[in-house]
């Protein structure tokens, strides 16, 4: 069983900066073999944390993107329905009885597995993420709630399976809907909030080790005042991410005014927040870099007016 | 140090029911269980490995995690004290004095749903609302008495009780004209647009594997979900009992109704509408929620801010029940009425001014929200409520 220090050490090691808090609360989703349901803002590493724990224990993730309208069957297992049809008709003339026709075509030959019943199959534990469960409807979370106490799936043509390694299970939700208490109960919770100004620099250097420390600063800290605005949309860490990598792509290694208008896309994504950002002027103005800009609107420390030229440099 | 038992199981269950009793966690027996497992695996001696051990079992959604650490301190750690040295251990402590104050220095309260349901979000424009209980019992009297409204030191807070049949009446007649469009899930049906290849299949088993009786699967429609936001200013005041009735009258109808109130603050009052429903007649206390002016752009602004994620969406009604005098910038009303707008099915504005003979909504608020209101009416009995319903084009 590893603790929640091995697994800040080994997140870290994958270049997934994680708190104490939030380490153990992994720690205990391992010890208790219990859900954990992770809620926060878009965008801060909720559905990155379950990819990573799977990564961390060596074991296989098996992921269920749920959305509205998904069913239990979708969720489950289906049957091959088409090549049950082209075994009926291939067997016509070879008689047998009913029962063993149909025992031939409802067999596990023709069983498509979906995710949950492929994590509950599984010969080692593998790490069930449940992902953005509030799009899915109240029925197939009564249905969840059902799976997640038993580990038990009743198949009625092949009978019960239950699973000899429960998965560990992730679920994220985005809050779109409030989820019920009974699979509240069920879980253990853990808010993500979007990361303090020393995380976040320190998941900008995790994530992109090139990256200058001086501009690792600018952009958390351009971040945080950008989260403060009333913006509809606020940005999370893979936008930080994003805009780091556009800037370096653009060979900027400060972040100034016309660096902002430029790779501004990659942060506001919606236009009533860049015009939000336009109305606040002064918002960013403090932690934008003055100098650099030189006339013709480019830094000498770039390419020399390359522009967008992706090219290294040494 | 001042533990109420000797055993650290007996303090986990005091600290439990202390979340129950004082924020409105659900802390159960299964919770409690799990804490005392993830304590077996922790230090004990290290206080912030076990805050952060049972914080995510014991608080299940994001408000009761925002004040997690403030019941965990209350309880553990003597009020005003300096902080510990060292978790309760099995080792006998001084046990709880008869008459004094709770553990962590609270004191027993009344069913108070103003502290039972703390929310950063609601606290926002409430301020000192915090849903955190002071670790020092006399500092909290005043301090309620500093976030009361005007109206709350006359007692003239809204009374909720169960709405009549009339009401609930109207209220279902309301509900089932709301289209909210159809959902995007396929369930069986007797008739319906797709063929249900494996239902058909199943049944020709039957017949030999001969299709005789295809198997078909329909979208249902979406169930609609309100969320209502009643004004509670002063000028609303003759007009706001029928608009609570109402949304008693609807949350009796439907599960997915959401109801706030607001002045200066906005607040959440879900839980006391679902309590009337169920048939409880009891007082609010709603402190800048009633009876202050009207800042109606901030506290929509509010509502689309921390309750938009959840509650709006293309299967919402938004209901706004006020007269729409705004102190505020109307501007701001109208960048929020913008957002709702976009974010939700359809706005149903109830002015109690629109009865009013020569009334013209040409106030700057009402201008200003106007352009993105889909229903403007005036609900003052059951009867409204059912015309209202039979009128609406949404």
């Amino acid at each position: 069983m590893i603790d929640a220090a091995a697994i800040r050490g080994r997140f870290r090691e994958r270049g997934f900066i994680v708190n104490e808090a939030f380490a153990m609360a992994l720690q205990l989703v391992l010890a208790l073999r219990k859900p954990l349901l992770v809620e926060g803002p878009a965008g801060v590493g909720k559905t990155e944390s379950a990819k990573v724990l799977a990564d961390v224990l060596g074991t296989r993730l098996i992921r269920l993107q749920c959305y509205e309208g998904l069913d239990a069957l979708t969720a489950l297992y289906e049957w091959n329905y088409p090549r049950q049809m082209l075994r009926i008709r291939m067997s016509e003339g070879e008689g047998g009885s009913l029962e063993d026709r149909e025992a031939q075509i409802f067999s596990e030959t023709f069983l498509l597995k979906r995710p949950l019943l492929e994590a509950i199959v599984q010969s080692t534990p593998p790490v069930l993420l449940i992902d953005e469960i509030d799009r899915a409807d109240e029925a197939f979370e009564a249905f969840l709630l059902e799976v997640l106490a038993e580990w038990q799936v009743t198949i009625p043509e092949l009978g019960t399976i239950r699973a000899e390694h429960p998965p560990y299970v992730i679920l994220t939700s985005n809050r779109t809907r409030e989820l019920s208490d009974a699979l509240r109960r069920r879980c253990l919770f853990f808010w993500i909030p979007y990361p303090a100004l020393d995380e976040e620099i320190a998941i900008l250097h995790a994530r992109i080790p090139g990256l200058s420390e001086r501009l690792a600063e600018r952009i958390a800290r351009a971040m945080q005042v950008l989260r403060d605005l009333p913006l509809q949309k606020a940005p999370g860490v893979a936008e930080s991410l994003d805009w780091a990598r556009a800037l370096i792509s653009l060979h900027r290694d400060h972040l100034d005014a016309e660096a902002l208008e430029q790779t501004l896309g990659c942060v506001l994504k919606v236009r009533e927040d860049q015009q939000a950002l336009d109305s606040h002027p002064e918002a960013l103005r403090a932690v934008l870099d003055e100098t650099g800009l030189q006339p013709g609107g480019r830094s000498l420390d770039t390419d020399f007016g390359l522009g967008s030229v992706s090219t290294p440099r040494t | 140090m001042t533990y109420p038992f000797a055993t650290l199981p007996g303090n986990l269950a005091a600290f439990c029911a202390m979340l129950r009793r004082d924020y409105g966690f659900r802390a159960g027996a299964r919770e409690l269980q799990d804490a005392a497992r993830a304590l077996e695996i922790v230090n004990l001696a290290d206080e912030r490995a076990v805050r952060d051990a049972l914080r995510p079992i014991l608080a299940s959604r994001l408000e009761h995690a925002r004040v997690f650490d403030a019941a965990f301190d209350r309880f553990f750690r003597a009020a005003g004290g300096p902080p510990p040295r060292q978790m309760p251990s099995g080792r006998p402590i001084e046990s709880r004095k008869p008459g004094g104050t709770a553990p962590g220095g609270g004191q027993e309260r009344d069913d108070d749903a103003d502290v039972r349901e703390p929310s950063g979000a609601e606290t926002a424009g409430g301020g000192a609302v915090s849903g955190v209980p002071g670790t020092n019992g006399e500092a909290r009297p005043a301090l309620l008495r500093a976030t009361s409204s005007p109206l709350e030191a006359e007692g003239a807070m809204p009374v909720l009780g169960p709405a009549d049949r009339a009401w609930r009446e109207a209220a279902s007649l309301l509900l089932s004209r709301m289209r909210a469009g159809l959902s995007r899930r396929w369930r069986p049906a007797r008739r319906g647009q797709r063929f249900d290849l494996r239902r058909t299949l199943r049944t020709s088993l039957h017949t030999g594997g001969d299709v005789v009786m295809p198997r078909w699967r329909a979208r249902p429609r979406r169930r609609p979900r309100v969320g209502m936001l009643i004004d509670g200013s002063r000028s609303m005041t003759p007009y706001v009992a029928p608009v609570l009735d109402m949304a008693v009258a609807l949350a009796s109808s439907t599960l997915d109704a959401e109801t706030f109130t607001f002045s200066t603050a906005l607040r959440r009052v879900t839980r006391e509408v679902r309590r009337a429903a169920a048939g409880e007649r009891r007082r609010l206390h709603l402190h800048h929620a009633w009876g202050g002016g009207t800042t109606i752009g901030a506290c929509l602004r509010e509502f689309v801010r921390h309750h938009g994620d959840r509650l709006l969406g293309r299967e919402t009604f938004v209901i706004i029940a006020s007269d729409g005098l705004e102190v505020g910038d109307p501007r701001v009303l109208g960048a929020a009425m913008g957002q709702l707008s976009r974010r939700s099915a359809a706005i149903v504005w109830l002015n109690p001014l629109l009865a009013t003979s020569g009334y013209e909504p040409t106030a700057l608020g009402m201008s200003a929200a106007r352009p993105y209101v889909t229903t403007f009416a005036s609900v003052a009995n059951p009867a409204d409520l059912a015309r209202l319903a039979r009128t609406l084009r949404i």
